[in-house]
């Protein structure tokens, strides 16, 4: 890429005055323009190994106070995003290190880079729905159901046994029998 | 047992909730990864919250406006771990050749950068004692020469805390002596060894009474 350099006006969320600054267009401006660009992709990708929203949004604020600090912005974006899933990879091992004491999901700086690459969008697609849905479609019917209901439907476990004419107790059954099997539909896939 | 504390974590999921912690058994990681990942199809909570977004970033914005000293202080243990890795950090992302007994305490101060590190250029583990108490973070940075610095909190006010490294081939090596003042101490070291051979760290009392426990991730 041909270099160029540019004045960018640097707006800030709070509304602070803005301010110019001469910058590389590979790289960010500022720390806020590295927050803005990369929040919403960061937050997305911890959520989608994690599952949950607290546990996310601690994670996802960890790895920009550890990132931020030291960031030096003389990087280009891609070696700034790079530094960002390091850090984010580092902060999800110690997650589960402390919540679990074995990783059950993980952040690989090489493989997920395209999840915060460009093009810089807040819908960008998950594959979460399409590989959930080649999960549950391995499934036995009774199995399927009482996952989705549970997972996608956001039944509690009582609305799902009522749902499905079965007690609480085999529903937790069908529950954990349809997870192992999903698990092992999901292994499958993988491979 | 351990089915019932699964299932409890698994609630948690569905309902949207932190889940709790519990020593989990490698047989159930593939069925947690698969209730992560039926979760995270559920639309909605993919998408961050925009308080969430707006008060992280007043929270970084006065991280920013801090004095450098004030952010590598020890006293949050959580913190002082992402601080921690934040400076070794940092280091790595000025390059060159680090003094490896320079203290932390200041920041860098030149601005002149020349890459990130690399993914595999640093490790971190976290010392905790026998009982899951936090005392302390390690850092090592695979380099030339490569380095190793942590920094621990205890109950006692002054005194030394040694550190071994602990090889993967089970041989041990000598990190230092950390000097206590206040109830808590640093080291910052040269390693004659490639980082990825560490498998942990151990720190001893004066005693030779094992204090806490690190592995590296």
């Amino acid at each position: 890429m041909p270099f160029a350099r540019r004045v960018v006006r640097s707006h800030s969320i709070t509304g602070d005055p803005a301010r110019l600054r001469v910058v590389d267009p590979e790289g960010y401006a500022d720390w806020e323009a590295v927050y803005r660009d990369n929040i919403d992709r960061l937050y997305r990708l911890m959520y989608a190994r994690v599952g949950n929203r607290p546990d996310a949004e601690d994670l996802t604020s960890e790895v920009f106070r550890t990132a931020l600090g030291p960031l030096r912005l003389a990087s280009s974006k891609g070696e700034v995003r790079s530094y960002l899933l390091t850090t984010a990879q580092t902060v999800l091992a110690s997650h589960w290190r402390r919540t679990l004491g074995l990783p059950v999901t993980s952040i690989d700086p090489e493989s997920d880079l395209a999840s915060l690459a460009e093009p810089s969008k807040t819908e960008d697609p998950s594959d979460a729905p399409q590989r959930a849905g080649k999960i549950l479609a391995a499934l036995p019917d009774r199995y399927r159901r009482i996952l989705e209901l549970r997972f996608l439907e956001a039944c509690t476990i009582k609305e799902a046994a009522q749902a499905m004419n079965v007690s609480v107790s085999n529903a937790k059954v069908l529950q954990h029998r349809a997870l192992r099997m999903a698990a092992k539909a999901g292994l499958e896939l993988e491979q | 047992m351990s089915d019932r504390r699964l299932f409890s974590f698994i609630d948690a999921l569905v309902a949207g909730r932190r889940p709790g912690a519990f020593k989990a058994d490698p047989e159930d990681a593939e069925v947690l990864r698969t209730a992560i990942a039926l979760r995270a199809a559920r639309p909605g909570d993919a998408t961050p919250d925009e308080q969430f977004v707006s008060d992280l970033y007043q929270s970084l914005a006065e991280q920013a406006n801090s004095s450098p000293a004030a952010n590598v202080h020890p006293l949050r243990m959580r913190r002082a771990r992402t601080v921690l890795v934040a400076v070794a950090a940092s280091v790595a992302l000025i390059g060159g050749t680090f003094v490896a007994t320079e203290s932390f305490d200041q920041s860098p101060a030149t601005n002149a950068a020349v890459g990130v590190p690399h993914r595999d250029a640093l490790r971190t583990g976290t010392f905790e004692t026998p009982k899951g108490e936090v005392l302390g973070q390690i850092v090592a940075y695979n380099g030339h020469p490569s380095w190793v610095y942590m920094n621990v909190g205890v109950s006692q006010s002054t005194g030394t805390v040694m550190c071994m490294l602990q090889l993967k081939d089970g041989s041990i090596v000598a990190a230092g002596t950390i000097e206590i003042h206040g109830g808590t101490g640093e080291l910052s070291k040269s390693i004659p060894v490639d980082i990825h051979r560490l498998r942990g760290a151990q720190l001893f009392s004066s005693t030779g009474a094992v204090l806490a426990s690190a592995t590296f991730a």
